[in-house]
């Protein structure tokens, strides 16, 4: 069985994913051996001449242009994987969607703003159909390997639908709560294994709310800790605005 | 005549020192501000002597939060069971966990028998620790008959004024009275002191709620269509806090990973949560358990009502550690007293 053709693409983002990917290590060497790397701008210069299989793509969708491009890269993939916060929820770019779109042109270009073409911004499953997601900023790279090998083996992947929460308690952390610092676990879905909480960090939500978050729930822990809305308002902000769309200029 | 012997204050870092020469030991371990932890430790002052529950009990080495079961190979077609364990002191078990432990014992020696448990706990030694007083106001191990010693050790740690006085259940205990070298043969005096102790107990722990034991199954069993579970729905978070910090709690998932060859690989269990959305979910996305007021319902009644059917036991053992841990504070013993308050 020939190796399928992968293709790595980037849209608005850090390249911090790519970067992730690139530093696997050991782990590397092996992915290696199961697929054959035909485009990735930030390890090599070759290009796929657009055919590939499996296309993964980082970054979010922010311009009419990017439109374009994803769904072309959707026409010609079989498989289409989503990585990164910025891809698979919008991640930090959407915090764009706080503004008036011709406001916040003119905030970024100045004068200039009028050669920019500019949308709100959105996750890549928001403009064409992507078949896995790894989510987080960055990704954790023991599930980016996970989700490849099941779209290797055409299985599908289950991204966890509880809580950061059930994750930092069997790694057996103190809670950030208890020790005064607000934290979006008790709202963000699992599967980065607490990766942040387990370093001594607050998670950031950088993975998107669980399905059912629980609202009424959430403003007992606020009242419980004394904590202002705003403050989880804006840390929510952070990474899950892309699914609004900008409002209107007044 | 029970078997007692002292072991002085003075020599209680030698006992360590010497202990976890020969043996990997784990204790409680002070992490942060109000959390301790279960960890492994080499000297005495590592050792958190007064603590409250840690967060996860030590059930984390009975069955690990995740652990191996079994390991394939598709082109060979070969699988093969796996055995994980390791030889263990657990120094420092307070009376709730250890009765917890008894809990899942149970469970995992009924049938069908779980290898993979009973290897690792044959090969774990538990050293208990009395509770003088309450560790703090979660706590309700008196309504459920858990603040006191009823057995499950192989040595039973109660603090005496200038000792500890030693309770020896087993020969494995015995063994490491032994191998330390360090205990003496307690006097009548060291005996009447520990009769002091326990009476002083009875005067400080006291039913915690407002409902007998005997009474708390049939409360439950006709708690079904209760009001406090619709007030539970709109308090609970899902965040899994309660049950996996619960030293009786002992659902799992199991989960065939592969390697990166795509050739071998290796079936997995680990820890699961009645209160994950997902858990009840079925083929065809159909969940038996969709409300967080379920499953609230659900997590109690496996304390409190079907263990009792089947094992003649409450699986609550009162440490208070899913009242303490929850963020949307759900109070157990609020639970149970509202309960009773709607039966009146």
């Amino acid at each position: 069985m020939s190796k399928p053709r992968v293709a790595f693409f980037d849209f608005a983002c850090c390249e911090g994913c790519q970067l992730q990917v690139a530093n696997f290590g050991e782990a590397l060497l092996d992915v290696l051996k199961l697929i054959d790397v035909v485009e990735f701008r930030e390890v090599m210069s070759e290009k796929s001449n657009e055919k590939y299989d499996i296309a993964i793509v980082e970054g979010s969708i922010t311009t009419n242009h990017d439109i374009e491009r994803i769904k072309k890269i959707r026409n010609t993939a079989k498989v289409l994987i989503a990585y990164g916060s910025c891809a698979t929820i919008g991640g930090v770019n959407g915090m764009k969607n706080n503004f008036p779109l011709e406001k916040i042109k003119k905030y970024v270009y100045n004068k200039d703003a009028n050669y920019f073409d500019t949308i709100a911004t959105k996750a890549v499953h928001q403009v064409v159909k992507v078949d896995y997601f790894v989510h987080g900023c960055p990704i954790y790279q023991p599930e980016f390997i996970e989700v490849l090998k099941s779209a290797l083996r055409g299985l599908p992947y289950k991204v966890p639908d509880y809580s950061v929460c059930v994750e930092c308690k069997l790694n057996e952390n103190e809670c950030m709560y208890d020790k005064g610092i607000t934290c979006l676990g008790p709202i963000t879905r699992a599967g980065c294994n607490s990766w942040c909480i387990n370093n001594g960090n607050i998670c950031y939500g950088c993975r998107g709310m669980v399905t059912n978050p629980a609202k009424n729930a959430q403003m007992d822990v606020l009242d419980k800790y004394k904590i202002p809305l705003d403050w989880i308002k804006n840390k929510i902000n952070m990474y899950n605005k892309a699914g609004e769309q900008a409002p209107e200029e007044k | 005549m029970k078997q007692f012997k002292i072991l002085e204050k003075k020599d209680f870092p030698q006992f360590i020192k010497r202990l976890s020469k020969k043996h990997k030991v784990v204790a409680p371990v002070s992490r942060g501000n109000k959390s301790y932890a279960f960890t492994q430790v080499d000297s005495s002052d590592q050792i958190a002597m007064k603590y409250i529950p840690t967060i996860l009990p030590p059930k984390k080495y009975f069955m690990p939060q995740r652990e191996t079961l079994a390991q394939y190979n598709k082109s060979k077609k070969t699988f093969q069971t796996v055995l994980e364990f390791e030889e263990l002191v657990i120094f420092g078990v307070h009376t709730c966990d250890l009765a917890g432990i008894q809990c899942l014992n149970i469970v995992f020696s009924d049938t069908p028998k779980d290898i993979n448990y009973i290897a690792r706990k044959n090969r774990i030694l538990i050293i208990g620790l009395e509770c003088n007083d309450y560790c703090d106001e979660y706590a309700s191990c008196k309504v459920m008959d858990s603040h006191h010693p009823n057995g499950g050790y192989d040595l039973f740690f109660t603090e005496l004024k200038e000792s500890f006085i030693v309770h020896v259940n087993t020969l494995e205990g015995e063994g490491i009275i032994e191998l330390t070298g360090l205990f003496k043969e307690a006097t009548s005096n060291h005996l009447k002191e520990r009769e002091g102790v326990i009476a002083a107990k009875k005067k400080i722990f006291k039913d915690e709620v407002d409902v007998h034991y005997k009474d708390l199954k049939p409360m439950f069993d006709k708690s079904a269509g209760s009001k406090v579970w619709e007030d539970l729905e709109k308090r609970c978070l899902s965040c899994g806090n309660c049950t996996n910090v619960c030293p009786t709690c002992y659902c799992f998932d199991i989960i065939d990973e592969i390697n990166l060859d795509l050739d071998t690989g290796y079936r997995i269990r680990q820890w699961d949560s009645c209160q994950n959305e997902d858990f009840a979910k079925v083929a065809g996305g159909e969940s038996f358990r969709e409300e967080r007021g379920q499953r609230q319902r659900h997590r109690y009644m496996r304390k409190f009502s079907y263990p009792v059917e089947r094992y003649a036991r409450h699986f609550c053992t009162g440490c208070g550690r899913c009242s303490r841990t929850c963020m949307a504070k759900i109070n157990l013993k609020e639970t149970i007293n509202a309960l009773a308050k709607e039966n009146r």
